[in-house]
């Protein structure tokens, strides 16, 4: 078995989530280590949103334990949480909400801040710094729901920056998205990654899309199946056995055959 | 005309409405923005049942109206919270409760009590000064606490799962957001009345939506319509006779109507919530 050395920053020690009479995670073991890119992959119910859940604090282990920052985070109030910044599925926010893009970034800071705290200057730079980063800042006033979806993406990304965090979490940044806002969104990711040496956990049914970029993929479907390297997890047998579809796996794609078109 | 503004009942019923105003339409962007728009409407008909009871056994009808509206709005909460139903559907058969109490209230009652009446339809133009300090009071707690977490009630109105990620308390919030929304209702209650009193909440900040993109300037625009409708009500009132509560919120009415045909967001967007 291999041992590493550094240091996890998010520790699941066999950990369960659900809720009373259902299982949505069963013994989880898994250490995600400081400036790893690692993508959650796993067909649907497979509990990659209760993963997210739980690394937010919204859920706290039924059995085991959860660490982060070496920190046992059972307690859901754990001060921790604003070091991750989150990405939200598309679809969970109102899109239509009265507000700014600045505005949007701002509530970033405001878990930062605390209570009875007021954003002052310094907190509009970092907002503006995180918008800079995202290519965002000429639309500081311009509002969100006026934007396209890419941009929305971009600057909801820039919300999680300006809780300067250390970990970004990112649960399915790019459906709804067409496929160039998609790899714009991908690419965006792997620079902040890059750039910023943020971690990085992206949550995502889209497979092709991260397998190059990822240090590691987590494969779940209520257990953890497997995680490692891309190339060890993307094999036919581990894969039919999660999603139960036979599988085409050539060059640099991987095509679940329910999904899959001949070409003729 | 101008001779209205000497009389103490008119300067106390302008004092009244521009606090009542202000203070329902500051509400009334987060109630708006949080899609609470069915707990304000069943909160002002607890709080009405409230009142009924104070008239009956002989105590503060306020004061009552205060506890039924909490009790309403924390019973609520505390379901949605167990996950036992929805916060609309709680809070509608609360709403039914409470009215056939108000009913019942009312029917134990011996006599035939004008001062009930003036509770359900709201005559702002008999406020005494009693009744000022008393929503003056109010008014300033609900409003300081407002000022005091505006940061996280837009937060939570625009996405409370995100904000409960990034360290804010959402559901403590959240439970002080509707406490706010009965305070404000019990203090709105004796200006236009239990019926209308919702109105108050909901109509400035729809007006205000139509014509902003901006968290700010939503809010600012709400107190202005909000207080100048208020005022132009009664003053309405007053110089034609009528009912004071209907005048306030059909001005209010009309002025949101004028905001859909001048909005630069078109028909398009509306108050939705995707939650």
């Amino acid at each position: 078995m291999l041992t590493d050395s550094r240091q996890p920053i998010i520790r699941f020690d066999h950990a369960s989530f659900g809720f009373p009479g259902v299982i949505a995670l069963k013994d989880i073991s898994l250490s995600i280590y400081a400036g790893e890119f690692v993508g959650v992959i796993g067909p649907n119910g497979s509990g990659k949103t209760t993963l997210c859940r739980a690394v937010l604090g919204l859920m706290a282990p039924m059995e085991g334990h959860l660490h982060i920052f070496d920190c046992a985070c059972e307690q859901l109030r754990c001060h921790h949480r604003a070091k991750i910044g989150y990405l939200p599925q598309k679809g969970v926010v109102d899109r239509n909400f009265p507000v700014t893009v600045l505005e949007t970034v701002m509530m970033g800071r405001y878990g930062a801040l605390g209570l009875f705290r007021r954003p002052g200057a310094k907190d509009r730079e970092i907002a503006m710094d995180a918008l800079t980063h995202v290519a965002m800042d000429r639309h500081k006033d311009t509002a969100l729901g006026s934007l396209s979806g890419g941009q929305q993406q971009r600057v909801f990304i820039a919300r999680a920056l300006a809780q300067q965090p250390k970990v970004l979490l990112l649960d399915e940044p790019t459906t709804g998205l067409d496929i160039t806002m998609q790899h714009n969104v991908i690419e965006l990711v792997q620079h902040l990654h890059d750039e910023l040496k943020l971690t990085v956990l992206l949550i995502t049914h889209d497979i092709n899309m991260i397998r190059s970029r990822v240090d590691r993929l987590v494969l779940l479907k209520t257990w953890l199946y497997a995680a490692g390297p891309p190339s060890d997890v993307l094999k036919p047998d581990i894969l039919s056995q999660v999603y139960g579809k036979d599988l085409v796996i050539s060059g640099k794609d991987v095509v679940i055959v329910e999904d899959y078109h001949h070409p003729h | 005309m101008l001779e209205l503004f000497t009389y103490d009942f008119m300067q106390r019923s302008l004092m009244a409405a521009a606090m009542v105003g202000s203070l329902c339409s500051v509400i009334g962007v987060f109630v708006v923005l949080r899609g609470l728009a069915f707990v304000g409407a069943g909160t002002s008909h607890a709080a009405f049942a409230g009142v009924t009871l104070g008239y009956l056994i002989g105590w503060p009808p306020l004061a009552l109206a205060i506890l039924f509206g909490l009790s309403t709005v924390w019973i609520s909460g505390w379901v949605e919270e167990k996950g036992r139903m929805k916060l609309d559907v709680s809070i509608g058969i609360l709403y039914t409760a409470t009215m056939a109490l108000a009913i019942l209230f009312i029917g134990l009652m011996k006599t035939y009590n004008a001062e009930v009446y003036g509770y359900l339809f709201g005559s702002v133009l008999s406020v005494t000064g009693e009744e000022l300090r008393i929503i003056g009071g109010l008014a300033i707690l609900v409003l300081g606490l407002i000022v005091a977490f505006s940061k996280e009630l837009y937060f939570i109105a625009f996405d409370q799962e995100m904000a409960e990620a990034s360290g804010i308390p959402a559901r403590r919030i959240f439970f002080l957001l509707l406490t706010l929304v009965a305070l404000t209702v019990v203090v709105a209650l004796k200006t236009v009345g239990a019926i209308l009193v919702f109105a108050m909440i909901l109509i400035p900040a729809s007006t205000a939506y139509q014509l902003t993109h901006s968290l700010r300037t939503l809010t600012l625009y709400s107190v202005i319509i909000g207080a100048s409708t208020s005022l132009g009500g009664v003053i309405l009132s007053a110089a034609w006779d009528v009912p004071s509560g209907p005048a306030i919120v059909l001005l209010a009415t009309a002025v949101f109507f004028i905001s859909l045909l001048a909005s630069p967001k078109g028909f398009k967007a509306g108050p939705g919530h995707t939650h």
